[in-house]
Order: C-alpha cells, then sequence, then structure tokens
C-alpha cells in the first residue's frame, strides 16, 4: 500500500513470438525436403515443402527486420566490422543468410530437374534449417537471468516444435496421399510427445526453483497467460493431438490433419507463452 | 585476491593502472526527494516514462511504526555486463578505462537483446520522437554521466543528492571515499546470484525490494492502463 512501483517494457513482444512460429515452420518443412530424397513416402511434398519453407523464410526475415526499432540498420548485423560473436543474434543472422542462399540453390537445382545437386543441397538446406529452432532456442537460453528461458533445454524444445510444427504442414500439403500420411502421423506422434516431454521438465524444474522461478511458474499457469500456455499450448496443442494420434480416428487422413492443426495452434500457443511468459516477472523489478 | 576472483578478461578489478568506476548508495541516507531522478532528466533530456535512474520506495513496517523504504536505482555498471556479451553488433561495449558499460546510438539496431540481457531492467528503448535531442528509437541508459567522469565532475546524480546519499568514485584507488565506504561498511548488490558483479553497492538496503515479491505477479491493473496509454502516444 502506497508502494511506489516503477514499470518497465519488456524487451521482446509478441512479433517476435510469430517470427518464432514462421521460422520454427520454415526450418520442419526444410526438413521434410530433406526426407523425400531419403524416404520415397514424402516424395510429392519434396517442392511443396521447399518452396513453403522459402516463403515462410522471407515471411520470417521481414518480421525479424520489421521488429527492429532501427530496421534500416538489420545490414549492421552482417557487417563484419561489428560482429560480436558472443552474441547468439549474430550467429543467428548468419545462419538465416547461409540458410537463404542455401534455399535458393536448392530450389534452382529443383526446378533444373538437376538430381544430384538437389540431393546434397537438401542436405545443406536441412543442416541450416536445424540451426533456426537451435539459435532461436540459445536465443532465450543465454538469459541466465531470465526463468524458463534458461533452461538449457530450450533449443531441443524449439527443435522438437520445429519438427511438429512442419509436419502439422506436411500433413496438410500431403492431402489425400496415404503414405505420405502415414509417416507423417509418426513425426507428429513422436515429436509432439517430445515437446510434452520437455515441457513437463521445465514446469517441474521452473517449480522447484527460487522465488523468480516459482513466481514465473503462477504466470505461466494461472490467469489469461495460464489458458495460453496449459489450455492452448498444453493441453489442445499437445496432449489432445496425442491422443487423438493414439486413437483408430487418428489413423485416418482426417484425423492426422486434425491433429496437426491442433498442434499447430498448440506451437503458436507455446512460443507466445514461453517468450512472453518470463518477461513479465521483471517488468516490476 | 583479485585475480582470483577475476573470471572475465573485460574486467577491470585491481587492474593496475586502470580505474574502476562504483557508486555507493546508502539508503539511510536517502529521504525519496528524486532530485537524482530529476538532475538525470534534466542532464540527458531522458523522456517522459522512461528513466536512468529511478527511486521506486515501499512502505515497511506495521502501524503505528512505518516507514518508507526507499531504493535507488541505475544500470550497474557490472564488470562482467550480460548486454554487452549479448549485443550482436558491439553497440554496447565497455570503456576499459573506468569500467563505464557504454552504448553506441549509431550503431544499436534497436533488437532489444541487451534489454532481455539485464537483470536490473536498467535499459529502455527510446520513443522515436523527442523535443530536444535527436537520438531516437534506440536502446538507452546510464552512462555513470561519462561526459562528466572524463571531466573529474561527478555524476548529476551525485552532484544533486541533498542526503549525501550517492558517492562515485575510483573502486581501484584505495583511498577514494568509495572505496573506504564499501570496506568498512556491509554492502551488498543487487542480484548476485547473476554473476554480473555490479558497480552499484548498496548499505542498508532493505529486502522487500531488492528481492521478487508477490507484488511481481499480483499487477496493479490501474497503472497497466497507464503503460498502455504511454506506449501508444510514443508508438513503442
Amino acid at each position: 500500500m502506497g508502494d511506489y512501483v516503477w514499470f518497465h517494457d519488456v524487451s521482446w513482444h509478441a512479433t517476435y513470438a510469430i517470427y518464432f512460429f514462421v521460422i520454427g515452420i520454415c526450418a520442419g518443412l526444410s526438413f521434410l525436403s530433406y526426407g523425400s530424397w531419403r524416404t520415397e513416402a514424402l516424395r510429392p511434398l519434396r517442392e511443396k515443402a521447399a518452396y513453403g519453407s522459402f516463403a515462410l523464410l522471407v515471411v520470417g526475415g521481414l518480421l525479424l527486420i520489421g521488429d527492429l526499432s532501427q530496421p534500416l540498420r538489420f545490414l549492421n548485423i552482417l557487417n563484419p566490422a561489428y560482429l560480436n560473436f558472443t552474441s547468439p543474434l549474430a550467429w543467428g543472422a548468419l545462419n538465416i543468410v547461409a540458410f537463404g542462399i542455401a534455399s535458393v540453390l536448392y530450389l534452382a537445382a529443383l526446378k533444373q530437374g538437376s538430381q544430384a545437386r538437389g540431393k546434397v543441397l537438401a542436405t545443406v538446406t536441412a543442416l541450416l534449417a536445424l540451426g533456426l529452432p537451435i539459435y532461436t532456442g540459445y536465443d532465450l537460453t543465454v538469459h541466465q537471468s531470465r526463468p524458463v528461458w534458461n533452461t538449457p533445454v530450450m533449443p531441443v524444445l524449439f527443435v522438437a516444435l520445429a519438427i511438429a510444427s512442419g509436419s502439422a504442414v506436411g500433413a496438410i500439403l500431403a492431402g489425400a496421399n496415404e503414405s505420405a500420411q502415414r509417416l507423417l502421423r509418426e513425426y507428429l506422434l513422436w515429436s509432439t510427445a517430445a515437446v510434452g516431454v520437455i515441457l513437463v521438465s521445465i514446469l517441474g524444474t521452473t517449480n522447484y526453483g527460487g522465488a523468480a522461478q516459482e513466481l514465473t511458474f503462477m504466470i505461466l499457469t494461472t490467469g489469461t497467460m495460464g489458458l495460453i500456455f496449459v489450455g492452448i499450448g498444453i493441453v489442445v496443442g499437445t496432449a489432445a493431438p496425442i491422443a487423438l494420434l493414439l486413437a483408430p480416428f487418428g489413423r485416418q487422413q482426417v484425423g492426422v490433419v486434425v491433429a496437426g492443426v491442433l498442434v499447430l495452434a498448440g506451437g503458436a500457443a507455446l512460443r507466445y507463452a514461453l517468450l512472453m511468459g518470463p518477461q513479465q516477472l521483471q517488468t516490476l523489478y | 585476491m583479485s585475480d582470483e576472483l577475476r573470471v572475465s578478461p573485460i574486467e577491470t578489478r585491481e587492474v593496475p593502472g586502470k580505474r574502476r568506476f562504483a557508486m555507493v548508495v546508502d539508503t539511510r541516507r536517502c529521504i525519496g526527494c528524486m532530485a537524482c531522478q530529476v538532475a538525470c532528466k534534466a542532464e540527458y533530456d531522458t523522456p517522459l516514462g522512461v528513466n536512468r535512474t529511478w527511486v521506486p520506495y515501499k512502505v515497511v513496517g506495521k502501524y503505528p511504526n512505518v516507514k518508507k523504504q526507499f531504493l535507488p536505482r541505475l544500470c550497474n555498471h557490472c564488470d562482467d555486463p550480460p548486454c554487452v556479451r549479448n549485443c550482436p553488433v558491439g553497440a554496447t561495449y565497455k570503456h576499459e578505462d573506468g569500467g563505464f558499460v557504454l552504448q553506441r546510438y549509431e550503431r544499436c539496431i534497436g533488437c532489444r537483446s541487451c534489454m532481455a540481457a539485464c537483470p536490473y531492467n536498467a535499459r529502455f528503448m527510446l520513443p522515436s520522437h523527442r523535443t530536444y535531442t535527436p537520438i531516437t528509437n534506440v536502446v538507452d541508459k546510464c552512462t555513470f554521466c561519462f561526459h562528466r567522469v572524463t571531466q573529474n565532475l561527478v555524476p548529476a546524480c551525485v552532484q544533486t543528492c541533498i542526503g549525501r546519499s550517492r558517492v562515485f568514485g575510483d573502486l581501484n584507488d584505495p583511498t577514494s571515499e568509495v572505496s573506504y565506504l564499501v570496506a568498512k561498511n556491509a554492502t551488498q548488490v543487487l542480484r548476485p546470484e547473476e554473476g554480473t558483479k555490479p558497480h552499484v553497492f548498496y548499505i542498508g538496503a532493505d529486502r522487500n525490494q531488492t528481492e521478487f515479491g508477490r507484488d511481481a505477479y499480483r499487477k496493479p491493473d490501474v497503472m497497466e492502463l497507464q503503460r498502455d496509454a504511454f506506449k501508444r502516444h510514443f508508438n513503442i
């Protein structure tokens, strides 16, 4: 009572969460396009996934640049004289540019129908795509003063989310292709299960932490943020699709697509809550 | 001793020939006049709604024995600053002589990574328009009044502090007042568990303010409205 509190703005707003979502799907689709060279069942997705991945990279890049308060200075991050390699953002920028170049070359190889070059470039693109969710997770992990962000499994969680989101979009793109849907169901099931396991471990350790951790746990599990994180992220977007995919309905094509839509909704909610929830605590410190 | 405690090569603790500026805030002497806040605003034309230094307070105790406990806050000019590590373009850097953590405004891209990294919320985004100063849309923070200190003046907040609550000086100089205060008093720094090695030392700070409290969870909604209005006005 009578206290004077000074508010601080959160550092990263919702645009960054949308970027996480978009770039996760981008990486996931790149994995699928690479997978089409290894598994015949994914062959119908090769071009669709590659073009979709590149389109989302453009959207993600624009979101990232637009989120800067000095958008025209985004080139500073590629200036060798300025680059600070202790920052994960610097590595992320290099990764995005390298992925973009590899994607363009890969799309050109697909257009020319060059099998040998396509296979090599698909591998390179997929490896660089793996760096995208890893760097976004690492981007949060390095902030050791923020509970939940500072858990070392964050990059692993973002990789699992990228596979789940990419498989979900792949399931929608696959349409009525039965063999692709069957494989994507497996991908969806295992990646979503991995997301669930990691979330349980994060929540468990957060609740056993110090005051900051416990307060962050409360922010994430109650009120509006609780509805987004637990309600949409965990129940609707993680537990429900797993249950659905294990049920007989989930073995049908419609069931896989429905599970994919739920995973996408959950993936968006989880990324938003994981980004915004842990920032709320410090706004009053 | 110092060599054992020094972890990062950029740390300035007892490095020969290098100064290590620090501030001691004696909260027992702070009367909450907010003159430091005003002096800082005047020195830098800091816009409405953001501050380089601020003085939050809590009312502690039980009626009739109650008192206001002040905790002046500012950038801690950490010896091992996470904001410097996190800046992707080197816009935030540590000045070798003095340990000032400073900002290159012309290089800042506004990614707010430094804001996320700072455990003390000492950094803020400047609004898109200002009345007298052309520096906009970049991250700003306290500079320990670098421009004044390099001319042998103390920071504006220290100059104006009527209760002499804020004391500034070179911690590497054993004869300085800050060295004496840190050596002779029980001091504390904010959030020592973060390993940032802050250069702002508090005497008599209250745990109600230095630690996370339940208020962080129960946010007063009325203030949220004010903050939203501010953000809309300044397009933040």
